[in-house]
């Protein structure tokens, strides 16, 4: 079993060097790595990547480049491996991710871990979320060594366990207890990518800056009583009335650097009306504000959680009996605050939004995110990314704060500029269910294919030499 | 009316007391009370059932032990082998109908740790006995296993049969308990009157006011509320959240007041009620009957933050009870629903009633629907009559052992007796007297903690004794 694959694999390069041309050089290569990371199921929970790591590890040792293996729980592998440079400069890190979210099988239309070519796509969990990223990471290491690409910053190559909600045996075990073997002055990872609007590509956005994950719990106390007699302390009441008046408060717009120029630059290539209201936000006059982020929080919410920090009500889970009023009820309200935002300020915000002391509003215990600088708009990194999706992509870059939460937060917090990329993705497929954690998954091959190329180009201009 | 009542009373008490039999030496009987008492408190018989087989059972099996001992016959009629239902029946001359007592053997469950003293400790501490069940409903449980022990020792003479109903299941499993019993075993326990939990004596300062006899109750029913909305990240808020909706409905439902509505026993209570009040409270009385707004509304709005009892007899009340949605902190749920416990008056229209609701919340993304409650089973029926044999019992010995006043009442909870008043029979709801402060503080039945006065729990046996004599007694 072992010598047949082996040989396959030997031929399967032989093959690939024969097929390669100036048209689709490691296209074949790089789309059987890719397909091979897919066929492995890593998803968290449960939460083992070592399939997808022994992988990953082969090529790159058969390629001659050496692997190390951190490992704080079984089965949980993160893998480093690292291509030397002449030291004149820091290192650049490029990461990505080995577990994907889970699946419910019978939702796919091909199997979730077929990695089957249809149609000018490849289905799978992990397509877009994040074995592209293996892949193409993966293979950039393959050639720049291959290719003897003279580098002035060592590249290394993490690819972590447990990005999908074990971060304890991923980043952070990398970030607290290994950080000697992954401590650089760039990172590239996921968080970012290309739009496509009916099939023709949009603009680009490379994450700078992400908003903090944080959770409040509301905890609503009363007397306890038959549901026979209404009570106005009743604490279930209140704590409804609670959860309304945080989901109604709209709180106060807070642009950053990122922000703004990321909705300045969307401006720029946005129908006159879009324009208008993109400039609008950004005005400190709440008469011009308000319309448009009333707008946004009804038509375009992504937009209006990028302007401030942001509540949502997630859980509420209350009572046990319905003649029995309950004496203490409880909601969570997921917030994203923005990187500057003051925690307990915020807070003090909502207890005054909520205003009823019989309700008492704290932060709850949550997988969180350090707060962290966003990463400089004005560093070699951001801007060899510029230039590579000008020529690889022909559009224009936006700076992005995620509302959602990366790994990248562990090592900005470190004080690494980190910047999250991804491939071209069309918007229509996220409402059609084939997004990162939708029930199915998918991507473009051809896009695969220019993400590659865009992702080696980008690392040999960051780290080769000048 | 007041006088009439009076000469009534005083010749009702004048004529009893030439006719009663010998009476009991209660001071002697208290030991026992407090035996019989502790040992049913001390059985978990929570409803639904806790550690199986759990069920009513144990306490079934006591009460059959004891009453056997005594040479009582009994009967045990289980529609699930440890749900027992106990009947016992001491024969009259058969001059009238029987009298029916009724008290059921479950509890509410509990929530253990909130408890000082281990809610099936039945732990007696200054003057008091803690435990589940103490005020619903073992103290009746007690009260009529202690007065067909006495009659069968005192040798009453009967003209009527007096037929004791430990029943399981009134905590909401109705249908193995009082459904299963007047659905198939009727014979067993058809009666002309009935006294049941349902009632009680009001200590003010620890000080008796009066007393409350149940004559009619509202209609339990439950409402469900379904918001719907946009499934998502939390990171990404959603002005169709679901949740959100949900707390704003609740809030919106629970704000609301619904309209007046009077009956006769409501009329009468809140009348006689302010004949035995402070001239503040009485003019408060009086005033949240007028149908004048500008009048009711100021002592209506008192009453529902001071004395929601009183704010829940006057109308159609509704109490969120259970509320739920989501399941991860990071997602938006699609769907999260709230119940609301509902109690209708006996005259009011639920469909009707129902729009109001939907009005009240308008929000086109809340559904809004009665439960799959067993609502129909308990459907209105006529109050029962303020002018026959045992409600005259029961007002003569009010006077007699609390030297109260007695309104007739509505409860706002549902009892049993609706089942059998289903059937013709005239129930009245009796209990304890309690202290109105301990509500507040949490003891009240189905709170998180439960007590009796010790000493109100041996008055209440004797009152209990004393009407059924009056009422059962051979002429």
């Amino acid at each position: 079993m072992q010598i047949l694959r082996t040989v396959a694999v030997v031929m399967a390069a032989a093959a690939s060097l024969v097929a390669q041309g100036p048209a689709a050089p490691h296209e074949e290569e790089v789309m059987r790595h890719y397909q091979a990371v897919l066929r492995v199921d890593s998803t968290d929970p449960p939460g083992n990547e070592s399939g997808v790591v022994a992988y990953v590890k082969e090529q790159l040792e058969k390629e001659g480049i050496a692997t190390q293996i951190f490992q704080l729980e079984p089965n949980r592998p993160n893998l480093v491996a690292r291509l030397k440079g002449s030291g004149s400069r820091r290192p650049l890190l490029i990461m990505a991710h080995t577990d994907t979210v889970n699946v419910d099988p019978k939702k796919w239309t091909f199997p979730p871990f077929s990695a089957t070519r249809d149609g000018g796509y490849v289905y799978g969990r992990g397509a877009v979320d994040n074995k592209q990223d293996v892949a193409a990471g993966l293979m950039t290491m393959l050639r720049l060594k291959r290719e003897k690409v003279a580098l002035d910053r060592d590249v290394i190559f993490l690819a972590e366990a447990g990005e999908e909600g074990t971060t304890r045996v991923g980043i952070m075990y990398m970030a607290n207890q290994q950080f000697g073997a992954i401590d650089a002055e760039y990172c590239l990872a996921e968080g970012g990518g290309v739009t496509r609007v009916g099939g023709a590509v949009k603009y680009a956005s490379v994450a700078t800056t992400e908003k903090i994950p944080r959770a409040i719990e509301l905890t609503a106390r009363g007397p306890a009583g038959h549901g026979s007699i209404p009570l106005q302390s009743n604490a279930l009441t209140h704590l409804s009335s609670a959860v309304a008046a945080a989901a109604n408060w709209v709180p106060p717009i807070s642009l950053n650097e990122t922000t703004a120029a990321y909705f300045k630059r969307l401006a720029s290539i946005s129908t006159p009306e879009e324009a208008e209201r993109y400039r609008a936000v950004l005005s400190p006059d709440p008469t011009v504000a308000g319309p448009a982020d009333a707008f946004f929080r009804k038509e375009a919410p992504i937009y209006a959680s990028m302007l401030r920090s942001s509540i949502s009500p997630t859980i509420v889970q209350a009572g046990y009996r319905v003649n029995v009023i309950p004496s203490e009820v409880k909601a969570t309200l997921d917030v994203r605050t923005t990187p500057d935002q003051d925690p307990e300020q915020f807070l003090e915000m909502v207890r005054k939004v909520i205003n009823d002391p019989s309700v008492e509003v704290a932060w709850a215990a949550r997988d969180t995110r350090p707060n962290a600088a966003p990463a400089r708009l004005d560093s070699d990194v951001f801007r060899t990314i510029e230039a590579n999706v000008t020529k690889h992509y022909s559009t224009i870059v936006l700076p992005t704060m995620l509302t959602g939460a990366t790994d990248m937060a562990y090592l900005r917090a470190k004080g690494m500029q980190c910047y999250g990329i991804g491939p071209a993705t069309d918007i229509e497929d996220g409402p059609k269910g084939f997004w990162a954690h939708s029930d199915q998954e998918r991507i473009l091959e051809t896009e695969f294919q220019r993400y590659a190329r865009f992702y080696f180009d980008v690392v040999r201009d960051v780290a080769g030499r000048k | 009316m007041r006088q009439t009542t009076l000469l009534v009373l005083l010749l009702a008490t004048s004529l009893s007391a030439v006719q009663s039999p010998s009476q009991p030496s209660w001071p002697a009987q208290e030991e026992e009370i407090m035996r019989h008492f502790q040992t049913i408190v001390r059985m978990d018989t929570t409803d639904p059932p806790g550690t199986p087989p759990g069920g009513e059972k144990p306490v079934a099996e006591y009460l059959k032990q004891v009453l056997e001992k005594e040479g009582i016959p009994v009967q045990l009629f289980a529609l699930e082998p440890n749900r027992p239902n106990v009947v016992a029946r001491l024969k009259g001359n058969g001059k009238k109908r029987p009298l029916l007592l009724l008290g059921h053997t479950d509890t509410v469950n509990v929530d253990a740790k909130k408890w000082t003293y281990p809610p099936f400790s039945a732990e007696r501490k200054d003057g008091f006995i803690y435990g589940r069940g103490t005020i619903d409903d073992k103290d009746n449980v007690t009260g009529m296993l202690m007065t067909m022990l006495m009659l069968k020792r005192q040798n009453v003479p009967l003209d009527r049969d007096v037929i004791f109903l430990a029943e399981g299941g009134e905590e909401g499993t109705t249908r193995i308990g009082i459904q299963f019993m007047v659905n198939q075993h009727y014979d067993a326990i058809d009666a002309e009157y009935c006294y049941a939990e349902g009632g009680n004596v009001t200590r003010v300062n620890g000080q008796v006011k009066f007393a409350s006899v149940q004559t009619v109750e509202k209609i339990p029913r439950a409402i469900k509320i379904t918001a719907k909305g946009t499934a998502g990240h939390g990171s990404v808020p959603l002005e169709d959240n679901a949740v959100a909706h949900l707390g704003e409905a609740v809030g919106a439902i629970a704000a609301w007041t619904p309209p007046t509505r009077l009956n006769e026993t409501t009329a009468t209570y809140f009348k006689r009620l302010a004949s035995v009040s402070t001239p503040e409270e009485a003019a408060r009385y009086r005033d949240a009957l007028s149908p004048d707004p500008a009048v009711a509304g100021p002592a209506q709005q008192y009453l529902r933050k001071n004395e929601p009892r009183h704010w829940s007899m006057l109308r159609t009340s509704l109490s969120p009870t259970i509320i739920q949605g989501g399941y991860r902190s990071n997602v938006i749920p699609s769907e999260a629903t709230a119940n609301i416990d509902v109690r209708q008056t006996p005259d009011e229209d639920p469909a009707k009633f129902l729009e109001l609701v939907r009005q009240v919340v308008n929000d086109p993304q809340i559904m809004v629907e009665y439960a799959n409650a067993n609502s129909a089973n308990r459907p209105p029926t006529p109050a029962a009559r303020l002018d026959s044999d045992a409600y005259k019992a029961l007002e003569s010995m009010t006077t007699k052992h609390y030297n109260a006043i007695m309104l007739p009442t509505m409860s706002t909870g549902a009892t049993d007796m609706s089942y059998l008043r289903q059937k013709g029979m005239q129930c009245y709801g009796i209990g304890p007297a309690l202290d109105v402060e301990d509500g507040p503080k949490g003891f009240g039945a189905h709170s998180d903690q439960e007590r009796i006065v010790e000493a109100e729990l041996y008055r209440f046996v004797r009152f209990a004794y004393d009407a059924v004599v009056e009422v059962a007694r051979a002429r």
